[in-house]
């Protein structure tokens, strides 16, 4: 019953913050009553039994019944006494409440819903810890309009409000959105007119299809799990050291999303993919286990070298650890667990140990893992090869220079005997003032010993290793530390000795997790904790992916906290339809395109962003909780970036492998001591952003500014700010001057000579329709005094800056 | 667009704040004014007040009182003993308190400085000599005792994030007076940043031209300030142009989206800080006497004196609201505070001194707010097995904080705290109050500073801050 309870006003609430009516409380009548009433109203003593210390004392009220009846604030006590209307007029012998507070404490409690429907936090979290079961699908009034079952919610939730949803989006809108959300890309012309001029009733849907088949979806997605897992390709802290083949977990994502790996799979691979005997995925007649692969999500937080050895380190390795498959899987924050019990949330302190105890047997490890056919073996080989053997090349020329060099040393040496220093060849190079050397010799030597040390970094991402986690090494047993509930999150205090378990919160019960031996050096530690989460039986994990897809589709999730569940966390919008989501998922073999499908052909997901009825809902729901238009979405970093190069021409569609390394300002890339920055050549930087490497001290200026994953953490939501610092960026940085320059090429080529055919094509590419004949106008004032190639490329600019560039109607 | 839909583009935009205005002043004013009013254009005070900015200094981490302005002979009587705490709630880290807790003296000396006779430790002996200069309130509380959640209730008054900062709130209610520059900027240390990086200086449900503006001290104060390409200054001024009326013709076919029309602001300002940053950030320009004030030549002093400095120039040039941070939890001397605090007070003291007296001495100081606070208190004592290298734990029972200039009253303290310093008793205020003080010292009033967001006026103060009337000049 409690459940249903909690459902039924979830549903008319439909707004942000804790419990309704708890927040109303907290924010509106508390601080009112305490300011005011508290001093003769609380604590044992207090006047006419009538507590108002919290919601429930209001609501169980004192001798003279409830004090307030929510919904109405005329028939409650409260406001009667306040008003004068009963006596003796509250609060007694101090001055009446001046008119403004009264009106606002009567109009929180009209706010709040009537009593038989006030969710309290325990119903929540009664709802969300227990395992979704499919809830019966409402029938809407306006039946003709659903496409799918999701409508079907959706619309129920409006038409109890007395909404109807926005028209259908244009084309158009519709095309540049689901582009831009399953591949990150805009269609090409002719993909556009494919569809624009497809007249079929099923186009639409034969798009998601073909968008979903199309590999670079994956490059797509898999940003959004980069995210969440905290991927980078260096260490992070002071050295920020290189993580040359953590590229293969990227990869790895890449793979699982296009090849729609299960999402169980996917958990269990990146937890205990050693531990397991999961389905081999079967490639070119090669069977292939990427579970070695798929455990880089254990290493990929910030670290220092050699944490193995430092028991401090390794502590924080696991609370990391830990922390992180408990936020990205469960959507549960458990950070603060660490050092106490975590005030309002499912996870006490000794939880989080019990949890962390599952990463005790666990050490990093650099795994040999032989490339996959999927990885381009054979090019990897020979790539390899071929670096072996440039550096064989790179080491002769720079002995032979230095040989050269040393002559030189010691003939100079016979001159000046005085000079004993000059033994150190190195020494004297660097020494500019010394002139034994010419600056043509120091630079020559300079440029070869720098090509022989970028083989050599090159050569390390080209190795057959997986940056991965192994069990602890025995000598002859395994030995695994015992894990300690610690005080404070201080090593030193060492507290009650704890096995790996659950959370008590979901399973009722703080018993030790049955953990089957998993075979040679193998604790099955990881594998049971593994099980447990990629289970249909857990309550939250189909539920928080669920949420996660959604977000990416609609620009906020069901839930607006995707990664916190916890009693904290922001309450569902439409917990049926969340929970009809994900029994669905489980039912579709944890089929992540499957959600995709159900999501992309809903008429909700095709809505379009404007409402006939705009300024009623901007007061009523202006955060579009009930879903009665399509939000507006900004396209993010990486995307934006992506779009300029692909309309520009210049976008390198290669797939896979190493990442890029683009270019920076001469003085970031000499501030690099021990992990050298060597752009790549100029191709390659033209890769698409989820190629770029991802190290934690240097990100693309684009990304830095338009609010890209800060790689340290777990990214669940990135922000979506507006400051003046990415107008700057995108009008002056190098990223548009360049493209701007090439995408007016390719308008003139395309296009020939007419401006206005120019103007046309222009618009065509950036915005996928003509410029209106206003717009065709004012374009043409810049060729007034310019080439035309000048003209477009300064249109060029505009476009990537204008506001139909980077949002998503 | 026909006439029905032209009025109802109109209301929305004015009930969405894109014309920047408070619903209570919706009811009274012009709509054609409103719709069509720069959001970032000076706007006259509810009362006149004296402060026209405020530098905000931001010591992340969380300051020990007893250590820098509110000394405890207590704590030398009790020192490295065991109180009796059971009937006490402390709830800030309940699992650190359940261990045996030890008391811990302040490890400096205080003495009295100044005519007010103010107390102040060895810890900031340049900020010693501004004390007529500054007015302290020993008696401020919080919410709640973990870093991400205290700095979101002292600079948004909620502890969860989403709400307009303190920053954003002001430029909401004030405008800004230069134009050419961001309204509200922020000078973070980019050693490490605030936890939540910029939703701390965020505009919330506030249109986003009100969001804080960060800028570097290193290099360029901001990338980009210059075309990389070969751009000149008249094609900049037509791209600007045709990027405008571009922009506005699609904000009229689309008005159902608020962040547009912070876009095309945020646009004219950055086309207005290409020739205006250059000019102002120019540290050079300074002459030997101000870089020492500041201490911008010593290793240590140099990164927050470099960033008081900047902030002395913003404000000089009318930037409304300046807000500096230290490293994120550099005050949060869990362990060894003998070594922590004596760095992070060695960093800030000369710098903040200078500020001060550098204001004063151009009468910019009654112009300008500034307001100096962590996101709360420390303890009198810590987990005894940490006896070594000892120090304090979270406090939200008591926090010193200081304003100094833009009409705070100077050389006053006010409310006081219990023998240990743990828990103020007298004079007590919330972080509600400290805004509503900085707001009315702005010529702002709490209540009256509203914006209609989701069924209701938000506030600041939510239902209202008490103004720290004894601060008050």
């Amino acid at each position: 019953m409690v459940r249903i309870g909690f459902l039924a006003a979830v549903a008319v609430a439909a707004l942000a913050g804790a419990s309704p009516e708890d927040a109303v409380f907290r924010d509106k009548i508390g601080p009112i009553l305490k300011a005011n009433c508290a001093g003769c109203h609380s604590g044992p003593q207090a006047q006419a039994g009538l507590s108002v210390a919290n919601l429930s004392d209001l609501l169980r009220g004192g001798k003279r019944g409830p004090a307030i009846s929510p919904g109405q604030s005329s028939q409650s006590l409260l406001v009667q006494f306040v008003k004068g209307e009963k006596n003796p007029r509250m609060p007694v012998g101090g001055k009446p409440l001046p008119d403004n507070i009264v009106t606002a404490l009567a109009a929180a409690i009209d706010s709040m819903k009537a009593l038989d429907q006030v969710a309290t936090a325990k119903d929540y979290a009664t709802w969300v810890f227990s395992p979704p079961v499919a809830p019966k699908i409402p029938v809407p009034r306006q039946a003709a309009w659903t496409k799918n079952p999701i409508d079907a919610f959706v619309l129920a939730k409006l038409e109890e409000k007395g909404f109807a949803p926005a028209p259908p989006a244009s084309k158009r809108a519709l095309l540049r959105r689901v582009y831009f959300d399953l591949v990150g890309l805009p269609p090409t012309e002719e993909e556009a007119r494919a569809f624009l001029d497809h007249t079929a009733p099923d186009a639409y849907e034969k798009l998601v299809d073909k968008l979903l088949a199309d590999r670079r979806y994956g490059e797509r997605w898999a940003r959004h799990w980069l995210d969440l897992v905290r991927f980078a390709e260096s260490d992070g802290f002071a050295i920020d050291g290189e993580r040359p083949t953590a590229w293969r977990y990227r990869d790895y994502v890449i793979r699982a999303f296009n090849n729609d790996k299960p999402y169980d799979v996917f958990i269990q691979e990146q937890l205990a993919g050693d531990e397991m005997q999961l389905r081999p995925a079967v490639r070119g007649g090669q069977i292939e286990n990427e579970g070695i692969l798929a455990l880089g999500f254990l290493r990929m937080g910030p670290w220092e070298r050699d944490a193995n050895f430092d028991a401090q380190l390794r502590l924080d390795w696991l609370n990391e650890m830990a922390g992180t498959t408990t936020q990205a899987f469960l959507g549960l924050t458990v950070g603060c667990a660490r050092c106490h019990d975590h005030k309002y949330d499912p996870i006490p302190q000794k939880d989080f140990y019990r949890m962390q105890a599952f990463f005790a047997s666990t050490r990093i490890d650099e795994r040999p893992m032989p490339h996959l056919e999927s990885e381009g073996r054979l090019a990897m080989r020979q790539t390899l090869r071929r670096l072996e053997d440039e550096m064989e090349a790179a080491n002769a020329r720079l002995k032979a220079l230095e040989k050269e060099l040393r002559a030189k040393l010691a003939a100079k040496k016979d001159e000046d005997k005085k000079k004993p220093e000059a033994d150190n060849l190195q020494r004297v190079l660097a020494d500019k003032d010394n002139p034994v050397f010419t600056a043509e010799e120091r630079k020559l030597h300079k440029d070869t010993a720098e090509r022989a040390q970028k083989i050599t970094l090159e050569m390390a991402r080209y190795q057959p290793v997986a940056y991965s986690v192994n069990e602890v090494a025995p000598p002859a047993v395994m030995e695994i530390d015992p894990t300690h509930v610690l005080a404070g999150g201080e090593r030193s205090a060492k507290g009650e000795l704890v096995e790996p378990g659950f959370p008590k919160r979901i399973t009722g019960n703080s018993e030790p997790a049955k953990i089957e031996y998993a075979g040679r050096y193998r604790s099955g530690r990881r594998r049971a904790l593994a099980e447990w989460i990629a289970s249909p039986a857990n309550p939250l994990t189909a539920r928080v992916m669920v949420n996660r897809i959604w977000q990416h589709h609609f620009g906020a999730g069901l839930g607006r906290t995707p990664s916190d569940f916890g009693m904290n966390g922001d309450r569902p919008s439409h917990p049926e339809l969340l929970d009809w989501l994900a029994t669905q998922f489980v039912e579709k073999k944890w089929s992540v395109k499957e959600m995709h499908r159900l999501m992309l052909t809903s008429n909700t997901y095709r809505q379009s962003t404007g409402h006939p009825d705009a300024k009623r809902i901007a007061e009523s729901d202006p955060d579009n909780r009930l879903l009665s238009r399509m939000n507006w979405v900004r396209i993010e970093s990486e995307v934006l970036r992506d779009t300029i190069l692909a309309i520009s021409g210049s976008l390198n569609r290669e797939a896979g492998g190493p990442g890029m390394f683009f270019s920076v300002k001469d003085e970031v890339a000499q501030g690099f001591q021990m992990f050298k920055w060597y752009p790549s050549d100029e191709k390659a930087q033209l890769r698409r952003s989820i190629y770029a490497f991802q190290r934690r001290s240097l990100s693309m200026p684009l990304m830095e500014v338009f609010d890209a994953a800060n790689m340290s953490e777990s990214c669940s939501r990135r922000s979506v700010t507006t400051v003046a610092p990415q107008a700057l960026t995108l009008l002056n940085g190098e990223l548009t001057a360049v493209e701007s320059r090439r995408f007016a090429a390719r308008v003139i080529e395309l296009a020939g000579a007419d401006p206005a055919r120019q103007i046309g094509k222009a618009f065509t590419l950036a915005l996928l329709r003509e410029p209106a004949g206003a717009e065709l106008q004012k374009a043409r004032t810049l060729y007034e005094g310019r080439t035309p190639e000048e003209a477009l490329t300064r249109l060029a600019t505009v476009l990537f800056n204008l506001n139909e560039f980077i949002y998503l109607e | 667009m026909n006439q029905e839909s032209n009025r109802r583009h109109f209301l929305y935009r004015s009930l969405v704040g894109a014309g920047g205005l408070a619903l209570m002043d919706f009811l009274n004013t012009d709509l054609r004014a409103a719709a069509s009013s720069n959001p970032l254009a000076p706007r006259t005070p509810h009362h006149p007040a004296k402060a026209k900015s405020c530098i905000f200094l931001t010591m992340l981490g969380g300051v020990a009182q007893m250590d820098t302005f509110d000394p405890k002979p207590a704590l030398e009587k009790f020192d490295n003993t065991v109180l009796d705490w059971s009937n006490e709630k402390r709830t800030d880290q309940p699992d650190l308190y359940a261990k045996p807790r030890l008391i811990l003296k302040s490890p400096w000396k205080f003495a009295k400085y100044g005519k007010c006779g103010m107390d102040v430790s060895e810890l900031f002996p340049h900020l010693a000599a501004c004390v007529d200069d500054m007015t302290f309130v020993k008696t401020i509380t919080g919410e709640n005792g973990n870093h991400p959640a205290a700095t979101f209730l002292m600079n948004t008054g909620l502890v969860l994030p989403g709400r307009p900062s303190v920053g954003a709130w002001v430029g909401y209610g004030l405008g800004t007076e230069n134009q050419n520059l961001p309204g509200f900027v922020v000078l973070p240390d980019y050693r490490a940043l605030p936890f939540s990086g910029s939703q701390q200086w965020g505009a919330g449900f506030l249109p986003a031209s009100y969001q804080g503006t960060m800028m570097q001290w290193k290099g360029d104060p901001i990338n980009d300030l210059r075309p990389a390409g070969g751009a000149n200054q008249k094609d900049m001024q037509d791209q600007m142009a045709l990027l405008r009326d571009y922009n506005h013709a699609y904000l009229d076919g689309n008005f159902t989206n608020p962040d547009l029309q912070g876009r095309i602001d945020a646009y004219e300002l950055a086309f207005r800080m290409q020739s205006e940053v250059p000019g102002v950030l120019n540290l050079a320009k300074e002459n030997e006497a101000t870089r020492k004030m500041y201490g911008i030549d010593d290793e240590v002093t140099r990164s927050f004196g470099t960033r008081c400095l900047m902030a002395r120039q913003l404000v000089e040039k009318g930037t409304r609201f300046v807000q500096l941070y230290t490293p994120s939890q550099s005050w949060d001397s869990h362990t060894d505070i003998l070594k922590g605090h004596a760095k992070n007070a060695k960093e800030v003291d000369l710098p903040i001194a200078g500020l001060i007296q550098d204001l004063k001495r151009r009468n910019l100081l009654d112009s300008t707010l500034i307001v100096w606070m962590g996101e709360f208190g420390r303890t009198p004592d810590h987990p005894a097995d940490l006896r070594d290298k000892a120090g304090r734990d979270h406090n939200t029972k008591a926090m010193t904080m200081f304003f100094a200039g833009g009409g705070a009253k100077p050389g006053v303290t006010v409310g006081t705290t219990d023998e240990l310093g743990w828990r103020a008793v007298e004079k007590v205020y919330r972080m509600r109050d400290v805004h509503a003080t900085i707001l009315h010292l702005m010529g702002l009033n709490d209540m009256r500073l509203m914006h209609y967001h989701a069924g209701r006026n938000m506030r600041l103060t939510d239902t209202g801050g008490e103004i720290i009337r004894d601060a008050v000049a």
